[in-house]
């Protein structure tokens, strides 16, 4: 084996590492620039981006209104895996349906927030920054959660999004995520002494320094060179981390092939159970803006959501870290209740959101939203969307919500 | 480089005799080449200082030579139904699959005409501005479905790229990629579909806060009539318009498409929001309200013609404060395009393409509506490392196979994935617009990837750059290297790290400093090498 092709199978790390065998790589990545575990719960969130249907996913079949509003598109009964005497789960979610019946998914209907904005970046601000300002108030949720409650942890995989774009809730000074599509492909690809060189560049100490890396501290005014140098020196460190971890993961569970969202997820389980520390890990499974016919689309995300979702829950009942974890699914909004002229939904406000985990509280939470009080065509909120925020707050960062949140919210008991 | 050399002949033909301003420094003018154009070369910015500020924004706006000519579009034709109802299903299927096939290739060499345009720079302020059109009207593929719906709204981005917004809004209007894209195709006097008429107040004109949700109502009762015919025509019928009265911004008459966009145009908050976009890309940074309050006054009273605004920007003083230059984080598109002419390596067009996809910006298909977000949001702990990686595979260093291997387009960022074949090969009817139509770009990308993953190898000759100037110690080699590689100073930080780096190649090799380059082709390998570290530095991300 040449130089070159050894390292490239191998690290950015230091030369230790590339002489040396899994051994001295273990020592290494165990050394003390690595967080050890912490004791709180890891938070993972999927986003179903677009705008999921709420009532094709958690459908009211009991309503004549819902079917008389929807000649085309809504589900009979008996295509319903059935929860109660008004309402049953979406056909294709099978998989979901026996995790609830276990107790590992909350429901919570109707969840929304006041003078509901209909624009997907909007609502999605607003979902991410968890105020009706939108990104005016600065970082996301998330960031002002780990602001709060891992002030002075530098670990660059404290929050991780596994995917192309960074929701604004990650959004934060201090802990900016890590990201990547695909770990095996998260590395600067360079030999020994460029990777070396690399590691200098962005401000990391080289190997055997006695000083303290200088790692440059975010702060207002920070040039864009400084911003630039920052997030290098981050995915240095970060990449050999997050590519071992999911490389060693091994699980019996089977996830659907080819399925990008269950492949992601399954990262996440590696990243979970994992030393790498991190806290919050955030996906996106995008196409639920379903203008039009909507019935096969929807039905087949449902089914996505169902193999990857039902997969990783299996999954995560392996380990004590991942029961302790906690699953949020939620989406910028609901669809109009009456369908449009193409077979499809416009967008609307309230919707059904989910909360999973093998540690959580499961059931039917929250109230559906009235039929016959539709606020311009559309389910007015009976539950505001921090309320759950503060749940997940105070469980997953062990904090008072109203720090992040700025007010006080009921808390809804799903955990 | 033709600018190269269009700049020097300026230079030249003035015989050197423009009045100097003390204030026109080699760094601002490598500045106003960063932003109005694709990145330059020290020898170009020489002939810029040389040809002065006043002529180089003259020339800017004018393009340095005539643009090139256009792409020539002959467009796959669908089979029609008649046609493939008398075929077999597998023969139905393979000529839905050629045509398909031949769609893709047409926007593949599209996309690349068009890079090759940037890379080019014969008229780079006007790219400048197609490939921000392109992020501010955005439309996919992915929902247009037809390649040439798509390269006739770029021609229509490049004839009006510094013309006037007025006009290319109209233009917009019944652009059937864009009608097609915001669902207008759904948008009839019974059955309005708001899509068109919410973005073109939120996202292309006012902004939020300035018009109610009614507005939008009605705004769409405006756009009634106007679709999409035969897949890249627009056609405007009138059994479908709303010929009503409608209430708009205050407004009330029989309003159509263009009375909405001169209601629009004169409402306060559009040269307000047309000016600050462009004074946040073009600095990279939002204007101070004072600053914005001017160029929206300003592009007001110019009735929305961009030439004098961008006159006006590029001459104003504070677009060379010291808080802009250098501040601004390149788009993956100017950051390949900008290290491939540094560089001055040949590379073929789509390869750059795939690669600016990989980095967060794949031509043809920006993410949403918004377009891309720019600034920070380029900037990833992943899409820096693999900015780096592209500048490896550009110089030889990084195998083609091992950057684009785990390509977006395959896995990843389509959990949605479904629809089928791009072109929509469903014989229903097709979705409208809006994230969920995702698409498999298809197995003709892998095997691009594979045939030119063979055929791209550098032509570059660092040794032979050096040499020529006569440098030969390792801080003159990175310091040489540096200025023909980034477009801002080197810090000394990282060159710092690029010293060691030299060092301990040269210790290996077994020469001291000064001869490095005389180690032959093992000098070439360091080089290259060297430049990509340069190329993968902080100060190698902006422009």
């Amino acid at each position: 084996m040449d130089r070159r092709t050894l390292l490239s199978l191998g690290a950015l790390g230091a030369g230790t590492l590339l002489s040396s065998r899994a051994d001295g790589a273990v020592k290494l990545f165990s050394s003390p620039l690595l967080p050890q575990e912490r004791a709180h719960r890891p938070l993972i969130v999927l986003q179903l981006s677009g705008g999921n249907d709420g009532l094709s996913t958690v459908v009211p079949y009991a309503e004549d209104a819902y079917h008389r509003a929807r000649p085309s598109i809504a589900h009979k009964k008996d295509k319903l895996l059935v929860l109660d005497e008004y309402r049953g789960l979406n056909g294709e979610l099978k998989r979901l349906r026996a995790a609830f019946d276990a107790g590992r998914v909350a429901i919570v209907e109707g969840v929304g927030y006041p003078k509901p904005n209909r624009s997907h970046f909007q609502s999605l601000d607003i979902w991410h920054a968890a105020d009706e300002r939108g990104r005016g108030v600065g970082q996301g949720w998330i960031g002002r959660a780990c602001a709060k409650a891992c002030a002075g942890d530098s670990n660059p995989n404290l929050v991780v999004h596994v995917g192309a774009n960074v929701p604004y809730s990650l959004h934060s000074l201090e802990h900016p995520a890590a990201t990547f599509v695909n770990p095996a492909a998260y590395r600067w690809a360079g030999g020994e002494h460029e990777t070396d060189a690399y590691a200098k560049a962005s401000g990391a100490a080289a190997e055997g320094d006695e000083m303290a890396p200088e790692k440059p501290v975010r702060r207002e005014g920070e040039s864009s060179v400084e911003f630039l140098r920052r997030v290098m020196n981050d995915g240095h460190s970060s990449s050999l981390a997050v590519r071992r971890a999911a490389a060693r993961y091994q699980t019996p569970i089977n996830y659907p092939r080819n399925d990008a969202l269950a492949t992601s997820l399954r990262d996440v389980a590696a990243l979970v159970n994992s030393e790498i520390g991190s806290r919050v890990l955030s996906l996106e499974l995008a196409g639920f803006d379903t203008h039009t016919d909507q019935r096969n689309r929807h039905d087949n995300l449902m089914r996505q959501l169902d193999g990857a979702l039902g997969a990783f829950l299996e999954d995560l009942g392996r380990s004590e870290r991942g029961q302790a974890a906690i699953v949020l699914v939620f989406s910028e909004f609901g669809r109009r209740v009456a369908e449009n002229g193409s077979r499809g939904t416009d967008h609307g406000v309230a919707a059904p959101l989910f909360v999973l985990g093998h540690r959580i509280k499961g059931g039917l939470f929250g109230k559906h939203p009235s039929f016959d009080k539709l606020d311009a065509g559309d389910l007015a909120h009976t539950t505001d969307f921090r309320s759950v925020y503060a749940t997940l707050i105070e469980r997953c960062f062990a904090l008072e919500h109203e720090y992040v949140l700025g007010a006080k919210y009921a808390l809804v008991p799903v955990a | 480089m033709p600018i190269a050399l269009s700049i020097a002949q300026l230079a030249a033909s003035l015989a050197l005799a423009a009045p100097q301003s003390p204030e026109w420094t080699p760094a601002q003018a490598e500045h106003l080449l960063n932003r109005a154009s694709f990145g330059a070369r020290p020898a170009e910015v020489e002939s810029a200082v040389r040809a002065g500020r006043q002529v180089l924004v003259e020339q800017l706006l004018k393009g340095f030579v005539e643009p090139a000519e256009p792409f020539f579009v002959d467009a796959p034709v669908r089979p029609d139904r008649r046609e493939l109802e008398g075929l077999t299903e597998k023969q139905r299927r393979d000529a839905l699959d050629r045509y398909r096939r031949e769609e893709r290739e047409l926007l593949f060499a599209y996309a690349g005409w068009w890079i090759e345009q940037m890379v080019e720079a014969e008229h780079p302020l006007r790219e400048k501005m197609v490939l921000f059109w392109h992020g501010y009207f955005t439309s996919s593929m992915r929902d247009v479905r037809n390649a040439e719906a798509m390269i006739r709204q770029n021609e229509l981005f490049r004839r009006h790229a510094l013309g006037n917004f007025g006009q290319l809004l109209r233009a917009v209007l019944r652009d059937p990629a864009m009608l097609e894209y915001l669902d207008n195709n759904q948008n009839r006097k019974d059955k309005p579909n708001e899509n068109l008429a919410r973005e073109l107040l939120e996202l292309f004109t006012l902004g939020l806060g300035n018009y109610t949700e009614q507005d939008i109502k009605e705004a769409a009762r405006a756009l009634t009539g106007w679709r999409t015919q035969a897949g890249s025509e627009a056609l405007y019928s009138p059994r479908q318009h709303d010929n009503g009265k409608k209430t708009i911004l205050g407004r009330t008459g029989r309003f159509n498409a263009d009375d909405l966009v001169d209601i629009v145009l004169a409402h306060p908050a559009c040269p307000r929001r047309v000016a600050g976009k462009l004074l946040e890309h073009f600095e990279g940074r939002a204007p101070s309200e004072e600053r914005l309050a001017e160029y929206a006054q300003f592009l007001k009273e110019s009735k929305y013609e961009l030439a004098p605004f961008f006159e006006k920007l590029l001459l104003d003083e504070r677009f060379y404060a010291p808080e802009v230059i250098g501040e601004r984080i390149a788009g993956p598109v100017e950051y390949l395009v900008g290290s491939v002419r540094r560089l001055g390596v040949q590379v073929p067009p789509p390869l750059l393409w795939l690669a600016a996809g990989q980095l967060g910006q794949r031509l043809f298909d920006p993410p949403n509506v918004k377009g891309w977000d720019g600034g920070e949001a380029w900037i990833s702990t992943s899409t820096l490392l693999a900015r780096g990686n592209m500048a490896g595979m550009l110089l030889g260093v990084v195998k083609l196979e091992d950057v684009l291997k785990d390509d977006a387009f395959e896995a990843g960022d389509e959990p949605g994935m479904m629809d089928g074949g791009m072109m929509g090969d469903s014989m229903g009817p097709k979705p409208a617009a809006g994230a969920e139509k995702k698409v498999d770009l298809g197995p003709e990308l892998s095997a691009m990837k594979r045939m030119l993953g063979t055929v791209y190898y550098p032509r570059i000759n660092l040794t032979a750059r050096v040499s020529r100037v006569g440098l030969s110690s390792d801080g003159e080699i990175i310091d040489f290297l540096a200025d023909e590689l980034l477009p801002i100073a080197l810090t000394p930080l990282s060159r710092a790290a690029l010293v060691e780096f030299l060092e301990n190649e040269r210790r290996q090799l077994d020469v001291d400093d000064g001869r490095l380059l005389g180690a032959g082709v093992k000098a070439e390998g360091v080089l290259r090498r060297l430049a990509h570290l340069i190329l993968s530095l902080p100060e190698a991300q902006v422009s």
